[in-house]
């Protein structure tokens, strides 16, 4: 199966977005890893197993796009992405607290942590997509959870 | 409420910008560019420019000094280039470092992927560039001719056909939503930012 790029537009480009945003830290980096990843799937004309697996994909790029740019030289010169959480509509106060305590993290913590609770993907999908072994996607999470304990507090449950 | 719906809640804030790509040379070359506008701070940047060739060497990119139109005006500008990727800094008229940076991707008539060339690059910053002013305004720029198309819309798009010496660009013009250009004829406003 294969969705139109309008389609898969439509339905995937704000998470492809937000796995953007969370290694990158930056809307207009964000909003460009999205451009590129929806190039690619254009470009890419190939049938997909699933909806699922075509999501699947978009992330995939999404996030290894998104970390080539974080390495760019140029880009040591962005605007912070404090200016950016202050635009964004959250519904509850504890929301923005824990998007800026997951936006404070190590970039590989941080990818990590949104693939398993955004995304809901195992580990064994995380450590597939950032070419990473289980046992150190495992470690990632497990610092970013105790991170995010340290800053959250009682905003933050103990979990696996 | 689990970890995991806190953060989904949280997360539901972030949202793309709704623009898609823009698309160019498509009726000519089968290439897709992605363009991007950099918002780069201007004196860090100025100094990244500054620390010599070296800098750039050291990170697999290239640096190398172009003339470019900015708005306009013709200015000497430091393009440094690394994987597809560039950054233009420049003084501007009043003498400003200024920077801006872009880039994307190509593809080619098999459907393959890659960066951008230092051509490529080259050629895209001879482009027209459309400026949407804080003031309502919009103006279409390449080379040394700018043309105020503020009032020339028609049902949200302004065709555009811009000449200097014996080449013509032809420019489609989104009242709101970006734009692009051809060597060729107009590109169909369907054809990009849907």
């Amino acid at each position: 199966m294969r969705l139109s790029a309008t389609e898969a537009y439509e339905k995937y480009a704000d998470r492809v977005f937000a796995a953007a945003f969370a290694v990158c830290r930056d809307r207009a980096d964000a909003d460009d890893v999205t451009q590129d990843t929806f190039t690619r799937y254009i470009a890419r004309d190939q049938q997909y197993e699933s909806e699922e697996h075509i999501k699947a994909w978009l992330l995939r790029v999404a996030v290894n796009r998104a970390r080539d740019l974080t390495r760019a030289f140029w880009r040591k010169n962005r605007a912070p992405w404090e200016d950016h959480v202050a635009e964004l509509a959250f519904e509850e106060p504890a929301d923005s607290r824990l998007f800026a305590a997951v936006m404070s993290l190590p970039e590989r913590y941080r990818t990590a942590i949104h693939l398993f609770y955004y995304e809901d993907w195992t580990i064994a999908q995380i450590a597939s997509a950032l070419h990473a072994r289980e046992g150190t996607v495992k470690s990632w999470l497990s610092r970013g959870r105790k991170l995010l304990k340290n800053i959250l507090m009682e905003e933050w449950d103990d979990d696996e | 409420m689990t970890n995991k719906e806190r953060y989904q809640r949280a997360f539901s804030a972030l949202h793309a910008s709704g623009e898609m790509m823009e698309v160019k040379n498509m009726k000519n070359t089968k290439k897709h560019y992605v363009r991007r506008a950099v918002a780069v701070c201007a004196a860090a940047a100025l100094a990244v420019a500054l620390a010599g060739v070296a800098y750039a060497a050291d990170v697999g990119g290239i640096r190398r000094t172009v003339q470019v139109w900015i708005h306009g005006d013709q200015t000497d500008a430091v393009l440094d280039i690394q994987g597809g990727e560039y950054t233009l800094t420049y003084e501007d008229s009043q003498g400003q470092p200024r920077s801006q940076g872009g880039g994307g991707l190509a593809i080619e008539q098999d459907g393959s992927v890659r960066d951008l060339t230092e051509e490529e690059i080259v050629e895209h910053l001879d482009s027209p560039d459309v400026v949407y002013g804080e003031d309502g305004s919009v103006t279409v720029w390449w080379r040394g001719k700018g043309l105020d198309i503020t009032d020339k819309f028609e049902n949200g798009v302004c065709y555009v056909q811009i000449k200097d010496g014996g080449e013509t660009k032809y420019v489609t013009v989104k009242l709101h939503n970006g734009y692009a250009w051809s060597d060729a004829a107009y590109v169909s406003p369907d054809r990009f930012n849907f």
